[in-house]
């Protein structure tokens, strides 16, 4: 029989909950149990086993023979383009920047898929809180056209719904065409996507006190904004990540903007769901290393922002010539890998050797929350330390950072 | 070579108050990044005949780091974009410990690097982050890690925290001291925070009045006031026998007739070693429909006829900044009058958080007034080692705006000269309306810049240069105005390495962490992990930062 240990309070990124409640049950190197994760976690996990491989020119090779053949690529390429994936540490994705900034390169991350909303809490700021605050004080939680149970299973349970809190809550669904909020909630609002914008307009109107004219097609609208005047704290939950259907640019803009009229009647935060793979940590680390959050170009030596020329539109306009992804291959936006595979491209991050692009080098690493530690962010930017369970492939910071000496200019 | 090992600053004119020395043409030497005695007639020389030699800045309250301030950071890419940092010309690719040169952006809050470069090149060397909540320390510690240079210690905000509430509603002063030793050591920080005791909590509940309206106002139990909360933990902190006493946020932050409220604070803590922040903030007289005038003169009054008590100034400087602060209530009121864009973030159990762009203009009567508070603060301070110099960057200004102080400060007829450029409508009656002569001499400057923030600290090592000092030195060229020297230091020595030579960057060493690790009774333990059990979302095993509790 073989021994099994339990690795306590690791972090889960498979999605932005970041639960960090999660027991994994070892036994000879692999996972056998995730208790307390949901399905999303326990698919996230898995049973530990990732790729191991080191790749150049479709052979195996030695770790230092690809990362040589990466600096070439990489320091030879006139516009390289740094992608930061998913599935990476902060602390990978600090040095990830750093070869950015030294290649002179162009930075982008998935945050870039999210721009409209980034530019709106640009433009206006937000109001947020915590996860917890919501678990404490939210008497009132409207999920905006979204019902979590999908991709954030344990967001009701752990944060925002059943949650033991200091009140009595109720849960409005807000249906959004066809995005509908929980199907258990105490009231349902429906709101036809046309007019969604408008509606969130309406509302913040009757939040900052404005006199209206009565439009039948928004009066389901104006009855909630008047129930969430009425509460006493209010979460207004809304769902960040694209799943297909691109989301009205003046969306992001609205909730953000309702939000903040909130907080003159009564207290309101918008909590925003992101996804798993320490997204929120990209965020976090390109703004502290930038002053930017995503769509960052160095090519004049400093960052400049470029929200609206970002990766994909570079990519596809055909002036990268070289890139360098970090992080699971599979996480980056098809509209910006299908220009991967006509130049030369380095995959350093878990899943490297099997990226659909065909890199040139692919170094396989460990997942990190997995095989690797280090720190993450939950959705709400609270950080996290994550616990490696098993062991697994070169650890995705030590490869970046090995990567970085590399490319010291002669 | 990076490090020098030994060196003689010869022919320098040296202002080291913290061992007497006033404007004395002397060496100093340094070996192994530390002031010796004397070295070896051999040893490199740096010649600073007609220089000017000072210990390295010590900056007692500043935000640089960590959630809030990087929330501060991404509202505002438009400051950035108007002020790139290219990669400084380092002597070698990899001068330091500290990496490879990076670029970065500037404004009111600069990225991390760029924030390294710009203190030391400012004569800076050493950096207190004063508003961390122990939730987001990690996050904080991370951010310093990218931040060269500059030794930095961060304070953790408690005096809004739910668990600290249950103490003192209980009547469990040992534990509340335990829990403040605790968190202390779990955010890795080096002293304690305490910011709006109580409002912040009342602005997160919601209902009316969103704030604390004075210092006996119930927050929750009718046991738990801003007194209470304010008493608790100065004593924690004095029992605990930490380097730095509390560091006050008073209530009331920007409002008119806080000075007293300000007063009352203080004259609470009468006899127990304390730390006012920001002072200016909370120096108004008037009051709500009075109107605002200056509450200067009473506030500093007190603290220059009581010992225990420090400050430092928050000073106002006209021209762009960011109020960023876990003053929750005050960033949603200067939202409302100003219509700028908000951040506010709840941070579960514990403080809050504000962030509003903001620009104090000449024209403007409240940030004319609010210039004038802090001057008067200055010139009418008796003693410059409790009453030290600080914007409360990014809140009052960028710390980049410190030498344009120091001129308003030792230079009358400029100062006079801008007197008369700002709108005068609140400033009747106000001391420096009226004519201050004061200067500052350059002893008192390198008190109230280094000497004197160090020692409020208990820093032993830093703001002086005597034997065992940190080799922390800013050698500055005469010739110019007081903002011009200031601003371009020649040299700069951050532990004995010459960062900036020439004044140029030169060499960005790794910055140290400056951490306190108080003792704590481990029963608090047991009830901490039930507390996180119930309460928190994050686990009581996740929530220390590594290596620190």
């Amino acid at each position: 029989m073989s021994a099994e240990r339990v690795v306590e309070h690791v972090t889960c990124l498979g999605c932005g909950c970041a639960c960090d409640d999660i027991a994994a049950v070892v036994r000879q190197n692999r996972i056998v149990e995730a208790r307390n994760a949901c399905f999303l976690g326990r698919a996230w996990f898995g049973d530990g086993r990732v790729p191991q491989e080191t790749r150049a020119g479709g052979r195996t090779v030695s770790l230092e023979a690809a990362l040589t053949q990466a600096a070439t690529i990489l320091t030879q390429a006139r516009r390289p383009l740094v992608y930061l994936a998913v599935e990476l540490s902060c602390e990978t994705q600090r040095a990830a920047v750093g070869i950015a900034d030294r290649l002179r390169a162009v930075l982008d991350s998935a945050t870039s898929e999210i721009a409209a909303a980034v530019l709106a809490a640009q433009r206006r700021g937000r109001a947020t809180a915590t996860l917890g605050e919501l678990r404490q004080r939210a008497d009132l939680v409207v999920f905006w056209g979204v019902d979590p149970a999908e991709r954030y299973p344990r967001y009701a349970s752990r944060y925002a719904v059943a949650a033991g809190g200091l009140h009595s809550r109720t849960v409005v669904a807000v249906d959004v065409g066809g995005h509908r909020g929980p199907g258990d909630a105490d009231a349902r609002v429906t709101i036809s996507a046309d007019v969604e914008v408008d509606a969130l307009g309406v509302m913040r109107a009757i939040a900052l006190g404005h006199p209206l004219p009565d439009v039948l097609a928004l009066r389901p609208a104006v009855q909630l904004a008047r129930r969430m005047m009425q509460a006493q704290y209010v979460a207004l939950v809304h769902d960040a990540e694209p799943d297909g259907t691109p989301a009205d640019p003046d969306r992001a803009e609205g909730l953000i903007a309702l939000a903040q009229a909130l907080n003159g009647p009564t207290r309101c935060a918008l909590s925003t769901l992101r996804a798993g793979g320490n997204r929120s940590g990209a965020d976090a680390v390109v703004t502290w290393q930038t002053g930017f959050p995503c769509a960052v170009d160095f090519g004049r030596g400093y960052p400049s922002y470029r929200p609206h020329d970002g990766a994909a539109a570079l990519v596809a306009r055909r002036e990268i010539d070289a890139t360098l992804v970090i992080g699971s291959p599979g996480s980056v936006p098809e509209r910006v890998a299908r220009g991967l595979a006509s130049v030369p491209t380095v995959a350093i991050g878990p899943y490297a050797s099997a990226a659909a692009f065909e890199p040139a080098v692919a170094v396989d690493t460990g997942v990190a929350g997995i095989h690797e530690g280090g720190m993450a962010f939950r959705m709400d930017d609270v950080p996290l330390p994550l616990r490696p369970s098993v062991a697994g492939p070169p650890v995705a910071a030590v490869v970046v950072r090995d990567l970085a000496t590399r490319l010291v200019s002669p | 070579m990076t490090t020098a090992q030994r060196l003689r600053i010869t022919g320098g004119t040296v202002y080291d108050p913290a061992n007497g020395v006033d404007g004395v043409v002397r060496d100093v030497c340094i070996e192994d990044g530390k002031v010796v005695t004397g070295l070896p007639a051999g040893a490199p020389r740096l010649d600073a005949s007609g220089m000017i030699v000072m210990p390295g800045g010590v900056d007692i309250h500043s935000h640089i780091a960590g959630s809030s301030v990087n929330h501060g950071r991404r509202l505002q890419p438009e400051e950035h974009a108007v002020d790139p940092v290219p990669a400084p010309r380092l002597d070698g690719p990899d001068a330091g410990e500290g990496g490879p040169a990076r670029s970065g952006t500037g404004g009111t809050i600069p990225s991390t690097f760029a924030t390294g470069y710009r203190y030391a090149g400012l004569g800076y060397t050493t950096v207190m982050e004063a508003a961390v909540a122990p939730l987001f320390a990690r996050h904080a510690h991370a951010e310093l890690d990218d931040t060269p240079i500059i030794d930095a210690g961060l304070f953790a905000l408690l005096g809004n925290d739910e668990y600290l509430f249950r103490q003192i509603a209980a009547g469990e002063r040992a534990r509340a001291r335990d829990y403040a030793a605790w968190v202390l050591r779990a955010a890795g920080a080096y002293a304690i925070k305490v910011v709006n005791p109580g409002g912040v909590e009342l602005w997160k509940r919601g209902a009316p009045p969103r704030n604390v309206t004075g210092l006996d106002d119930p927050v929750g139990s009718t046991a738990v006031t801003p007194r209470r909360i304010l008493e608790t933990l100065t004593d924690a902190g004095n029992e605990l026998g930490l380097p730095h006493p509390v560091h006050i946020h008073c209530n009331a932050l920007g409002q008119p007739g806080n000075a007293a409220t300000t007063l009352e604070t203080m004259r609470t803590l009468a006899g127990r070693r304390a730390h006012f922040t920001h002072l200016q903030f909370h120096s108004y007289g008037g009051g709500r429909g009075k109107g605002w005038q200056s509450g200067a003169k009473d506030v500093i009054e007190y603290v220059n006829a009581h010992p225990e008590v420090s400050v430092d100034v928050g000073q106002v400087m006209f021209g762009p900044a960011t109020t960023l602060t876990a003053d929750a209530p005050v960033g949603y009121l200067l939202h409302a009058s100003s219509g700028r864009k908000w951040v506010n973030v709840d941070v579960e159990l514990e403080t809050g958080c504000g962030i509003v762009p903001y620009t104090y203009k000449e024209k403007a009567a409240v940030a004319a007034l609010q210039w004038a508070v802090g001057l008067e603060l200055f010139l009418l301070a008796t003693d410059p080692w409790r009453v030290v110099l600080s914007t409360d960057h990014p809140n009052g200004g960028s710390f980049l705006s410190y030498p344009e102080l120091i001129r308003l400060l030792m230079d009358r007829a400029y100062r006079d000269e801008q007197i008369k450029r700002v709108n005068a409508k609140l400033l009747k009656g106000s001391a420096l309306a009226d004519g201050l002569a004061r200067e500052y001499t350059l002893n008192e400057i390198a008190i109230v810049t280094r000497a004197g923030p160090a020692r409020l600290l208990g820093l032993t090592e830093k703001g002086h240069l005597g034997p065992g000092a940190d080799a922390d030195v800013t050698i500055y060229a005469t010739g110019g105005d007081a903002a011009t020297m200031f601003a371009t230091p020649r040299y700069v020595l951050k532990g004995g390495t010459q960062v900036v030579e020439e004044g140029q960057l030169r060499r960005a060493p790794a910055g140290r962490r400056l951490a306190v690790r108080p003792e704590y009774d481990d029963a608090v333990l047991r009830d901490l992990k039930r507390y996180f059990d119930l309460h928190a979302t994050v686990s009581f095993e996740n929530y220390p930062c590594a290596g620190s509790a």
